[in-house]
């Protein structure tokens, strides 16, 4: 207890002796974490924004008006049956003239040229979702079968099919680009920290040397460095939560303008606070103990 | 006290500093070892305090024999020795008061002993008002007494000092050189490495002159003869 005491003490006081060299360590420290941070809500607001615009996309399924509720049942029942289905929707004929005569309420000459016709022109529309945009080819594949074929109007699949593909490349190319940086960041990151604090003990090896003479243990030279890689873990990623939450506060709102579906930042970092910060404490702690244990390898050896 | 049988030291170098020294140190002892640059006293103390191991031969301290010590038993032998270095290798950044209290401190004293005990050194040595000063606040002279009083801070058996006085002017050499024989005269075994012909003939004690790694004299109240 009493070394242990010792140890937390004789690391107090290297830190505040050397406040400037404690000082950059903690500042760079933080600047890694901050930009792995930023890096990872790159990735995450990417994945937001796909996601936001996967959910726009959907197949509208216009059908003749001479379907029957029989006929709709039973593409009803075999489209769900397919595991890439997620939702599905049926508008009946009245639904659908609803729906066109509110969207063009404000062109008289649409709604006229509808009551001229007389009748309900438009047939049951259905609206599928799948998990993937690439799983509409599989679904309109299967509503290619002659059976259905003509109790379907139209598609509204092709117009998007295009815009899909595009977006599917991009979100690959964003994926692998990403992933890409954040190893070349975490190399870099690795390197200075490694060697900002193979200087600082570098620093010391004069001190290091003279304590081992007067017969201090390994352990008691040892220790005042992991309690200060403790301390300055502690203190980066402190640093570095405030600034993003700080942060936050402000980008939160123009997040909410460009992501409809109601995605905040805040609430994802609040939601995967202990985990997210937990594992890159740990990793700065690591990072910072063994740099400093293979800086001073040399040094022990007097 | 301190046996040395056959000992040889031969650097991956290739350099041979010490070649087949047999030597033996009582307790209370006070031993000039003397030579010229080169001759291989540094060695034979960075030996006795298992800085360096011997290539071949047989080392005791207090029956102890450190030949082949083990890196976990270092720290204990060296709480046994009080050494003194020419350039005090004093930590920069403590005080007085911090320093001589490290050495109590990394072998597990208690807080009270070593606020007994570093006032009691630092009035051996004369420095009793400098307990806050920080070595670059302090002469050479008070210094190289702030490393003596580390090195007796445990209470050692033995005091080796490698040229001490080195970096001293001839007032602070004196001074230096009546503490480590107060030293003595409390029982503790002391090594003195110099080159210094005055302070050695001034203190007409055991002299053991090496020459190239060898040694080439040892007699009791011998003189500088280089």
């Amino acid at each position: 207890m009493h070394a242990l005491l010792r140890v937390i003490k004789f690391a107090l006081q290297d830190l505040g002796r050397n406040i400037s060299l404690s000082f950059m360590t903690v500042f760079i420290l933080t600047l890694m974490l901050l930009s792995v941070n930023v890096l990872w809500s790159l990735d995450v607001l990417t994945r937001q924004a796909v996601e936001a615009v996967k959910n726009q996309i959907d197949v509208s399924l216009y059908f003749v008006p001479e379907t029957t509720d029989k006929n709709i049942t039973d593409i009803k029942a075999y489209i769900v049956a397919f595991p890439e289905v997620t939702d599905l929707k049926l508008q009946s004929r009245e639904e659908v003239l609803q729906s066109f005569k509110d969207k063009h309420k404000s062109q008289p000459e649409v709604i006229d040229a509808l009551q001229e016709l007389g009748d309900n022109p438009f047939g049951p529309t259905m609206i599928i979702k799948t998990k993937e945009p690439e799983d509409y080819k599989k679904i309109i594949a299967a509503l290619n079968a002659p059976e259905y074929e003509k109790l379907i109007e139209a598609k509204s699949f092709d117009n998007h099919e295009e815009a899909i593909t595009k977006l599917q490349n991009i979100t690959n190319r964003i994926e692998k680009i990403g992933f890409g940086l954040a190893v070349l960041f975490a190399a870099i990151s690795f390197l200075i920290i490694f060697n900002t604090i193979r200087v600082a003990i570098y620093t010391q090896r004069v001190e290091i040397s003279i304590k081992r003479l007067v017969g201090a243990s390994n352990w008691f030279i040892r220790g005042p460095y992991i309690v200060e890689s403790i301390i300055f873990t502690i203190l980066s990623v402190g640093a570095t939560i405030a600034i993003i939450f700080g942060a936050l506060q402000w980008i939160d709102p123009y997040l909410a303008v460009i992501l409809p579906n109601g995605f905040s930042l805040t609430n994802y970092y609040y939601s995967l606070i202990f985990p997210l910060f937990g594992i890159q404490a740990a990793a700065v702690l690591l990072l910072t103990i063994i740099s400093s244990s293979l800086a001073m390898r040399k040094q022990l050896k007097v | 006290m301190i046996k040395l049988s056959g000992v040889s030291k031969i650097y991956k170098t290739g350099t041979s500093a010490l070649r087949n020294i047999n030597l033996n140190i009582d307790a209370g002892d006070f031993v000039s070892i003397v030579g010229q640059s080169g001759t291989g006293k540094t060695t034979l103390v960075k030996l006795l305090i298992a800085e360096e191991r011997p290539t071949k031969g047989v080392i005791e301290i207090g029956g102890w024999n450190i030949s082949r010590i083990g890196s976990g038993d270092i720290p204990f032998l060296r709480r046994q020795i009080g050494v003194v270095f020419q350039d005090y290798k004093l930590l920069p950044k403590r005080t007085v008061y911090e320093n001589i209290a490290f050495a109590l401190e990394v072998a597990g004293e208690s807080r009270k002993r070593i606020h007994q005990t570093v006032p009691q050194v630092l009035d051996i040595v004369g420095l009793g008002d400098k307990s806050s000063s920080y070595p670059f606040q302090l002469s050479g002279g008070e210094q190289q007494r702030t490393a003596i009083a580390r090195s007796l801070v445990h209470r050692p058996k033995i005091i080796v000092a490698d040229e001490p006085t080195g970096n001293l002017d001839t007032l602070n050499t004196g001074e230096i050189i009546s503490i480590l024989k107060k030293i003595n005269e409390f029982g503790t075994t002391v090594i003195l490495v110099t080159h210094n012909r005055e302070v050695v003939n001034h203190l007409r004690r055991r002299v053991i002159t090496l020459q190239g790694g060898e040694i080439i004299n040892d007699e009791e109240e011998g003189k500088y003869r280089l």
